[in-house]
């Protein structure tokens, strides 16, 4: 396999715009979570991570942040590379406009045109493990010599399918995001655009070392204890890593009162020693599709700036993990993991070069 | 270049006016409240296992799936719900197309890398599907609800790279049942037929 790096990344999220701006509010604390409604009985107002970006549509918007976030990543040094874009929601925010159709093409032409991209494109979606997924199919892609250059780019942005749907199932919280929290109850979500620049001629300070994608049909809405050992198992495998190598975990951690339960006891079940843990839901909200490239950008980022998140609340000790209060000392190994629907459970790993 | 035998296939564009009743066959009861879209990927998927000879598909195998249209119908019908409040929480789920790969998982009593990809034609999946598998190769279908329904799947296992006998296929001309193995060679299928494939047995005997 070639070496695959992390050559440029990107990122808009309710923190800020770019990657600066998102470090700086970091430092600050955690990004304040607007609201949003949505309509019915089970309805009402749930805390919601916007991007702080105003436009006149959907479209619009979209396409502004895209370009940002792909140039933030460089994304015009590689747009004859094949393109990766991960995505729950597709535009159906548009749709939900009157603006769109829903037409899978005509999503993936919008992006190719804003981006003015020539090269292969594939638009991934595995839920809220799209992105993470999208690189994985991409790191394998490069390392096999298939290609030299890939973008995989997460988006997700308001829509009210996404938030009547988690509301529907009652995964929200009305309060805030409490991941791993003693009085955790749901997810708060949010929108996040994000890039990943991946390169096999490009030396980086982070590379691609491997991942894996279990997905497990007991659980189909959730986490299972089972695949969440299984994807910490294949995903050091395919990177020639043991567990006693990893620095650093960046759970998913959402907040929800069963799934965090299950990544703990799945974290305990795959580490002798559970590694330090960060997670970054409090600061921004769960990004769906896009948090896997999305969180990635950000904790690489926070690892070379020494900017640590703020651990959010009172930890549930029954669980037998806790989040780290301060980056460790040395991190050469992360994993990096998202689980979503679908019984999808995804991590990948990253080697600091 | 990597090769691969066809090891089953089911070609239904659009399925047997009976599909419905053979799923439920197939699963030993009728599948619930999982949409229709859902419903056909496990149809043609099923056929394509049982065209394998396989029940189970080894855990290092893959499942790739795309469509052009995937799980619009249900879609149109939660953002019709949502005009007046919460859509009914199965409805939502039916519009996530990975639902289904746990359905399938679940199925086929197999946990693994299987993955949704948009709008995507046979080469380019296929270039993704062999980037990644292992000796247990993938199964890769295509789906889609409109136009009468379709559901057309290829259980694909590695093979040693054959040189001989390949001639280029259009995607349909995969799905042949003489079509014994399919290498992709950059963006260009190939395929061998069963003909020269005994022949080149013959030949290396």
């Amino acid at each position: 396999m070639k070496p695959v790096y992390l050559a440029g990344r990107g990122l808009a999220c309710a923190l800020g715009l770019d990657l600066n701006d998102s470090l700086r509010a970091l430092q600050q604390g955690n990004a304040v979570a607007s609201t949003s409604s949505v309509p019915g009985a089970l309805g009402g107002q749930f805390p919601y991570f916007a991007i702080p970006f105003s436009q006149r549509d959907w479209d619009a918007r979209a396409r502004d942040l895209v370009q940002r976030v792909a140039a933030e990543a460089g994304a015009q040094r590689t747009r004859t590379g094949t393109l990766f874009i991960a995505t729950s929601s597709f535009d159906i925010g548009a749709v939900g406009e009157g603006a769109a159709q829903m037409d899978y093409r005509a999503f993936s032409d919008k992006i190719v045109a804003w981006l003015e991209w020539s090269g292969p494109v594939y638009v991934i979606n595995t839920a809220c493990t799209s992105s993470l997924n999208a690189l994985i199919a991409a790191h394998a892609l490069l390392g096999a010599g298939e290609e030299c250059d890939a973008l995989v780019l997460g988006v997700e942005l308001d829509n009210r399918l996404t938030l009547g749907g988690f509301a529907a199932l009652q995964l929200l919280s009305h309060s805030t995001s409490k991941p791993f929290g003693l009085h955790r109850d749901g997810l708060v979500l949010g929108e996040a655009v994000a890039a990943l620049r991946l390169s096999t001629r490009e030396a980086a300070p982070w590379k691609i070392a491997g991942g894996a994608n279990v997905v497990d049909g007991n659980q189909p809405t959730g986490a299972s204890v089972p695949a969440v050992v299984n994807m910490y198992q294949r995903a050091l495998s395919a990177s020639g890593l043991t567990a006693a190598a990893v620095d650093l975990v960046k759970v998913q951690a959402s907040g929800s009162p069963g799934n965090d339960a299950v990544e703990a006891q799945g974290l305990r079940a795959a580490f002798d020693r559970v590694p330090p843990l960060v997670s970054l839901k409090a600061s921004m909200g769960h990004t769906m599709g896009a948090s896997g490239a999305a969180e990635i950008a950000l904790l690489s980022a926070c690892l070379e700036q020494a900017v640590w998140p703020a651990c959010a609340g009172e930890v549930d000790a029954e669980l037998g993990v806790e989040l780290a209060a301060a980056a460790p000392e040395s991190v050469r190994h992360v994993i990096a993991t998202i689980l979503g629907f679908g019984g999808s459970h995804a991590a990948a790993v990253l080697e600091r070069t | 270049m990597k090769t691969f035998v066809i090891k089953g296939r089911c070609l239904a564009s659009p399925p047997p006016s009976d599909w419905r009743e053979q799923l439920a066959r197939m699963l030993g009861a009728k599948p619930r409240r999982i949409g229709v879209w859902a419903e056909l990927v496990m149809y043609g998927a099923l056929r394509c296992m049982a065209d394998a000879g396989e029940a189970k598909l080894p855990q290092d195998a893959q499942i790739w799936l795309s469509s052009r249209r995937g799980t619009y119908a249900a879609t149109a019908v939660v953002l019709e719900q949502l005009q007046d409040g919460l859509p009914m929480p199965l409805s939502f789920l039916q519009t996530q197309p990975s639902q289904v790969l746990a359905l399938l998982a679940a199925r086929m009593e197999w946990s693994g890398n299987a993955c949704f990809v948009a709008d995507s034609e046979l080469p380019a999946l296929l270039r993704l599907a062999a980037a990644q598998a292992g000796q247990g190769g993938a199964l890769i279908g295509w789906v889609d609800e409109m136009d009468g329904g379709s559901t057309n799947w290829l259980r694909l296992q590695p093979a040693a790279i054959a040189e001989n006998g390949f001639v280029p296929a259009s995607p349909e001309e995969v799905f042949s049942p003489d079509a014994v193995r399919l290498q992709l060679a950059a963006t260009e299928l190939r395929v061998q037929r069963a003909r020269q494939a005994s022949l080149g047995e013959k030949w290396a005997e």
